[in-house]
C-alpha cells in the first residue's frame, strides 16, 4: 500500500458518496425531476441533505489531500511517516461518512479534524 | 505525457470555457453592477432558465474533475497508463463536453446518462489504478 492507493481509494469513497446522495435523492424525488433539468430546487430528506453536506466536505477535503500526496510522489519524499497520515486521513474520512449521516456530532467533529491534520501534516513532510 | 494527462489538461480547459458560458450571460442578465459586488443579497433579477443550467453544469464538472484529476495523477505516477485507461480518459472528456448542451437545452433522460458515462469512466480508472 502506498500513499498512491490511498489516494485512488479515498477517489472511490467520494465516488460512493456521490452515489449514496444520488439514491437518497431517489428516494424522495422522483426518477422523472432527477432526469430533467432541475430547474425549480425541491427539497430532499433529512439524511440525503446530511449526505451532500457530508459530500461537500469530501470534496473540499480531496482538493487538499490530493495535492499533497502528489507533492510527495514528484519529490520522492514518501516514507513511513507519510504512509501513516494518509491511512489516518483514509480512516478519518471513512469514518466521517456514516457519522455524519447517522448524525452523531462529536465523533464527526474529531474525524474531521484528524483528516485536517493528517493532510497538514502531509504538507509539512513535503516541505 | 500520457493520453491520460492531455486529457486532463483539455478537461481543465474545458471547465474554463464552461465558465465564460456561463459567467457571460449571468453577468449580462445579473448586470455587473451586481456581480461585481460581495453579493450580499440575492440579486434583484433573475437568472435566465438557460444561465441557471449552465451554472449548475459549471458545479457539476468541478467535483467530476476534481475525481477524474486523481484518478489520471495516480496512473501516471504510478505508471499504470494502459490503452484502457486512455479510451476511459477519452470517454469521459467526450461525456463532459455532452453533458453541456445536455443541461442547457434540457435532454431527458440523457443528461443522466451522459454524466453517468463520465462518471463511470473516472470509476474504472481508480479501480485500473488499484488492481
Amino acid at each position: 500500500m502506498t500513499e498512491l492507493t490511498l489516494l485512488a481509494a479515498y477517489g472511490l469513497l467520494v465516488m460512493l458518496t456521490i452515489i449514496l446522495q444520488a439514491l437518497g435523492s431517489f428516494r424522495t424525488l422522483s426518477i422523472g425531476y432527477l432526469m430533467s433539468a432541475r430547474d425549480e430546487p425541491r427539497e430532499v430528506g433529512r439524511m440525503t441533505n446530511r449526505i451532500k453536506r457530508a459530500l461537500d466536505n469530501s470534496v473540499v477535503a480531496m482538493a487538499l489531500f490530493a495535492p499533497a500526496v502528489l507533492l510527495l510522489e514528484v519529490q520522492g519524499k514518501t516514507d513511513a511517516n507519510s504512509l501513516l497520515a494518509a491511512q489516518v486521513f483514509l480512516v478519518a474520512r471513512i469514518i466521517y461518512l456514516p457519522v455524519y449521516a447517522l448524525g452523531v456530532p462529536a465523533i464527526r467533529t474529531l474525524a474531521w479534524t484528524a483528516g485536517f491534520a493528517a493532510t497538514a501534516i502531509l504538507y509539512f513532510l513535503a516541505l | 505525457m500520457t493520453p491520460e494527462l492531455t486529457v486532463l489538461t483539455l478537461a481543465a480547459l474545458l471547465q474554463i470555457v464552461q465558465f465564460a458560458l456561463y459567467a457571460v450571460p449571468a453577468n449580462l442578465e445579473l448586470t455587473p453592477g451586481y456581480t461585481m459586488s460581495p453579493r450580499d443579497r440575492d440579486p434583484s433579477r433573475e437568472m435566465s432558465e438557460r444561465t441557471a443550467r449552465l451554472g449548475r453544469a459549471f458545479d457539476n464538472h468541478f467535483q467530476n474533475l476534481a475525481l477524474f484529476t486523481i484518478a489520471v495523477m495516480v496512473l501516471a505516477f504510478s505508471d499504470q497508463s494502459t490503452a484502457f485507461t486512455a479510451a476511459c480518459a477519452w470517454v469521459y472528456l467526450i461525456a463532459r463536453v455532452l453533458y453541456i448542451p445536455a443541461y442547457a437545452f434540457g435532454w431527458t433522460p440523457a443528461r443522466s446518462y451522459i454524466w453517468f458515462a463520465g462518471f463511470l469512466a473516472t470509476t474504472l480508472m481508480l479501480l485500473a489504478a488499484l488492481i
